[in-house]
Parts: structure tokens; C-alpha cells; sequence
């Protein structure tokens, strides 16, 4: 059955991901798509042979995303933060800017009455309830920004507090194992719990999830940068305090750390969100010159432990370490998928994905044996099965990747198939986190 | 018949002022006044209208607003500006120019 609506979505989704158009240039085009469809059916045809007929008429989207570029090169930094002249426009984004100032401040400000209640700061209970203190917010923003339902934006916020009850009620016990895994899970779900309102109604579409991947991705580069810069400015500060004598106190700084850090979260989230379209994005870019110098990394790490016959997975830290490195793999794999075009034929990217896959699952097969040897001799941890949980998760999901790959080789599948599998995927790594957040410290006697 | 690619792309500027002329109008109409008036002759392939719309944007010849239609939709209009105007009459005497001299001499050789 052919959907209009997702179709239209999905070609607009495309312009947008050649970053050359701003989002009112996508607006206008898709526009132009919608009277042309409407007109077509009109005059008796399908939808689907409308929708052809029309994306068709309107010409190939590379090209023109190059003519636009030719037209706009010089106005896409303006676009950045000063809006058009459109009065209700400019209203927005100084609106936009107001709450991302007032946020930051609120965030601030409850962290910073918190430890003067006498949360220690690097307690552990203040490391797991610290989700609490921003994800809440960027919520809310973007229920305003993204014009999501009132109601959607609630069931958020309503799965958030219980969270917080059910994390805050349960006890931990030395040696804290469950609380410190709650610390680190739960960030993630409750990203993820974010993204629903970041998707809106649309939450469980393949395109709607996409994006928020999309998104994600260019939130870290972007955060990473501000980090950065914030890093340089904190030194200076110092510095220049330091010549005229002066000493910063450690509270001071500890006020600036506080808010600073919740203004680069927000910032992150409002520029991420609002330049989407108007520079090309950056984590397709970096995945695609990173892919292949990490598949070189793997590669020759594997053979030197094969030639060596040493096994890294003997102590844990190695272990985490490898793990990560898998995400990240899985991370490049998705980026490069997400700035794919749907509609092009097998590319050089495609097949150094599914090397890179292919080495991942080795590698992650060798760190499974890994973990069940360790379970077998030293008996269950909390920390071990959530990691064999995670491997086995990645394990299913690279091994599901490869599959479909091989099945778009032949020509017996279309390459969305792949895009779906990941986005439907996503909803298992937030079931699982869950898991580990809510049932691991019943499991483990809260120790 | 097909009219050449270098053909189309010159007279995309004026006949855009032209039809602004007229009244204010959005991309997909304009798309269809140029088809009308040329009795479908000429066809474009139609993303191309929005590069070349923005183009004479920047160049202050036009400008747009949005504006909600009838059925709910938002339409971005353009309107033509008194530069634009100008630009037009220019265009005018310089296509007169090139069709005067291109029937004089086309004919004259054609009769021989």
C-alpha cells in the first residue's frame, strides 16, 4: 500500500540532509510537491503514480541542491542565528533564545540548591538523579519549539517522574554495584524517552527516528565544540584574574561549572535542532573519514592478537573500553546510513560498512566468550551480565545489519529495509536499559 | 517542439518578472502562467523555479511573504519590487533587439 504522506516526508527528509537548503526552502518545495500531488489525483490518478509524476516535474535533487547552494552560499551563516525578516519568524527565535536562557538558568539553579541541601556533588545519588535536573527541560523545549502535542508532552514528563520515584525509593547497598549501573543506563533511556518528544506523534516512524539519530549525532560534535570553547574561556578567566591578583575562589567557579554546564546543554540541543538545515551535517562527514581508519585499527589489532595469542578481555576495563569502541563503530555505521540516498546504487561507503561490520562482529565475539568464560569462573555480577546483555544486544544487531546488507547486494531488497531494521532496533536498546535500571537492583538485592 | 536548455535559462528572468507583474504570486502558479502562456511550449523542470526565484530575491528585483490559501496551506508569494520593474522594460528592449535583428535576418535568408 502506498503512503503519500510518508513519501512526501521521506523526500523532503532528503533535501533537508543535503544541508545546501534552509528549512523555509524545504517548505516551499514540499509545497509545490503537495498542489502538483493533489492536482494529479484530481484528475483521476493513483497516488502513487501523482507522487512519481510530480517528484519527477520538480527534477533531480542534487542538482538542485547545487543551484541552491550557488544562490545561498553566503546567507547560511546568517541563518544561524538572526532569523529572516519574517516578523513571526524573528518573534520565534528571539522566543527560542529567551526559554534556552531561562532553562539554563533553571537548571542552574535547581542543581545548585540541591547540593546546597547537601547532596554531595559527586555523590553517587546526585550522578544518577542528574538526567533529572536537564532532560526534563529540553523536554518542555521542545514540546514549544517542535510544536509537539500538549498531551504527548505530558506522558514524557509522566514517565520521568516515576522514574525518579522508583530510582530514589530503592535502597543501595555496598558495594553500590546496581546504583552505579542505574547511573549510567539511565541517562541513556531517558535520551531516549526524550527523543518521543522530540519525534512527536510520529515516535515510532522509521523517517521521525531517523532524524532524532541524525540529531543525537550532530549534538555531540556540536556539544564536543562548545566544550571546547567553554574550556578556553573558563582558562582565561583564571588567567586574567591571576594578573591582577586576584584568586577565583572555588566557588565562583563552581557557580560558573554549575551553569555553564547546563547553558551548554541547552545550547547544544537549540543549535543542533535549529542549524539542521542550514549547514551540511557534520556526522555523516566524520563517520565517512573515520570509517575506514578504524576498520585499519581493528584490523591490525585483531592480527596482532591472533599472531600474539594474548586476549585483552581478561581484565574489565579492557573489556568497557572494547565496547565502547563497538557503539562507536555501530554509530559510523548509522551516520554513513543516514546521509545515504535512499535511491542511489551500492556505493565504495557500502561496502566499507559492511567490512567494518563484519570485523565488529568478530570482535564482538571473541568479548562475548569473553564475558561467559569470566561468568563461568567468577560467578554473576551485575556488571558482567549487563555487559553480556549489551554484547549480545550489539551482537543481534550488527549480525541483523549484515543480513540485510547481504539481501541488498543480491538486489533482493530495497535499502530502506536496512534504515528500518535500525530505527525498529532502537526501541530494543531502550527496553533493555530499562531492564537494567528497574529490574537489575531488585535482581541483585539492590547491592 | 523542445526549446534549448541556454534558451530557457535567459528568459527565465524576464518571463518571471512578467507574470509577477500581474499580481503577486507563488511558485506552482507561476509554474503554470509560464506553461499557459506559451501554450506548453515551455516546459521547466520546476525545482529549477525556486534557485532562480531566490536569486532575483537577493538581487532586491522581488520579494515573498508567506500567506495561508483557502485549503490551510502556507504559500510563499513573491512580489515584484520597482528594481524589478526596471529590470523588466531593460529586458524588454534587449529581447526586442535580439528578436528584430534575428527576424530580419532569419527571414531575409529563408526568402532567399
Amino acid at each position: 500500500m502506498f503512503d503519500l504522506e510518508s513519501n512526501v516526508t521521506a523526500w523532503s527528509d532528503q533535501l533537508r540532509s543535503n544541508g545546501k537548503l534552509s528549512e523555509e526552502d524545504v517548505m516551499e518545495l514540499e509545497g509545490h510537491l503537495r498542489e502538483q500531488v493533489d492536482e494529479l489525483i484530481e484528475k483521476g490518478l493513483m497516488e502513487d503514480e501523482a507522487f512519481l509524476i510530480s517528484i519527477k516535474r520538480l527534477g533531480n535533487l542534487n542538482i538542485l541542491s547545487k543551484e541552491y547552494s550557488k544562490v545561498n552560499i553566503d546567507d547560511f551563516w546568517k541563518q544561524l542565528l538572526l532569523d529572516s525578516d519574517d516578523p513571526i519568524a524573528s518573534k520565534k527565535s528571539r522566543r527560542n533564545v529567551l526559554l534556552i536562557v531561562l532553562f539554563s538558568l533553571l537548571a542552574g539553579t535547581s542543581i545548585r540548591l540541591t547540593t546546597l541541601l547537601g547532596v554531595d556533588i559527586e555523590s553517587l545519588t546526585f550522578f544518577k538523579n542528574l538526567s533529572f535536573f536537564i532532560l526534563p527541560l529540553i523536554v518542555l523545549f521542545f514540546g514549544i519549539m517542535r510544536g509537539v502535542s500538549k498531551k504527548l508532552i505530558s506522558y514524557v514528563l509522566g514517565i520521568f517522574l516515576v522514574t525518579a520515584v522508583i530510582i530514589n525509593l530503592y535502597p543501595s547497598y555496598s558495594p553500590n554495584h546496581t546504583e552505579m549501573l542505574t547511573g549510567i543506563h539511565l541517562p541513556i533511556m531517558l535520551w531516549m524517552v526524550t527523543g518521543v518528544a522530540y519525534m512527536g506523534q510520529k515516535w515510532r516512524l522509521g523517517q521521525e527516528r531517523m532524524n532524532f539519530i541524525r540529531f543525537t549525532g550532530e549534538s555531540i560534535i556540536y556539544g564536543s565544540l562548545i566544550v571546547l570553547g567553554s574550556i578556553v574561556l573558563m582558562l582565561f578567566i583564571v588567567v586574567i584574574f591571576e594578573t591582577i591578583a586576584i584568586d577565583i575562589s572555588d566557588v565562583v567557579l563552581n557557580y560558573i561549572i554549575i551553569y555553564g554546564g547546563c547553558a551548554v546543554v541547552m545550547v547544544t540541543v537549540y543549535l543542533a535542532e535549529t542549524k539542521k538545515s542550514v549547514v551540511e551535517n557534520f556526522a555523516p562527514i566524520l563517520a565517512k573519514l573515520f570509517s575506514p581508519l578504524f576498520l585499519v585499527v581493528m584490523l591490525a589489532f585483531l592480527s596482532v592478537m591472533v599472531i600474539t595469542g594474548k586476549s585483552p578481555f581478561v581484565d574489565r576495563d579492557f573489556l568497557i573500553g572494547f565496547d565502547l569502541m563497538l557503539v562507536l563503530v555501530l554509530g559510523m555505521v548509522l551516520y554513513t546510513i543516514s546521509a545515504r540516498n535512499i535511491y542511489h546504487k551500492s556505493n565504495i561507503f557500502d561496502y566499507l560498512n559492511v567490512a567494518l561490520i563484519v570485523t565488529a562482529i568478530v570482535v564482538d565475539t571473541i568479548a562475548l566468550t569473553a564475558i561467559i568464560s569470566r561468568l563461568s569462573v567468577y560467578g554473576v555480577s551485575p556488571n558482567k551480565l549487563a555487559a553480556l546483555g549489551e554484547n549480545i544486544l550489539l551482537f543481534i544487531n550488527l549480525a541483523g545489519l549484515l543480513w540485510l546488507y547481504i539481501k541488498y547486494f543480491k538486489s533482493k531488497i530495497e535499502f530502506s529495509k536496512i534504515e528500518s531494521w535500525q530505527t525498529t532496533y532502537l526501541s530494543v536498546y531502550a527496553i533493555w536499559m530499562a531492564v537494567v535500571v528497574f529490574v537489575f537492583p531488585i535482581i541483585f538485592k539492590f547491592q | 517542439m523542445d526549446i534549448s536548455k541556454d534558451l530557457i535559462a535567459a528568459s527565465s528572468t524576464p518571463l518571471i518578472l512578467a507574470i509577477l507583474r500581474r499580481q503577486d504570486n507563488y511558485g506552482y502558479a507561476i509554474i503554470k502562467a509560464i506553461k499557459e502562456i506559451s501554450n506548453n511550449e515551455i516546459v521547466w523542470t520546476e525545482g529549477m523555479l525556486y534557485p532562480v526565484l531566490h536569486r532575483l530575491e537577493k538581487d532586491s528585483l522581488i520579494e515573498s511573504y508567506w500567506q495561508k490559501s483557502d485549503n490551510g496551506r502556507k504559500r510563499k508569494y513573491y512580489r515584484l519590487k520597482s528594481d524589478g520593474l526596471l529590470e523588466l522594460e531593460n529586458q524588454k528592449k534587449q529581447w526586442d533587439i535580439v528578436h528584430s535583428a534575428l527576424s530580419k535576418e532569419i527571414t531575409r535568408e529563408i526568402e532567399g
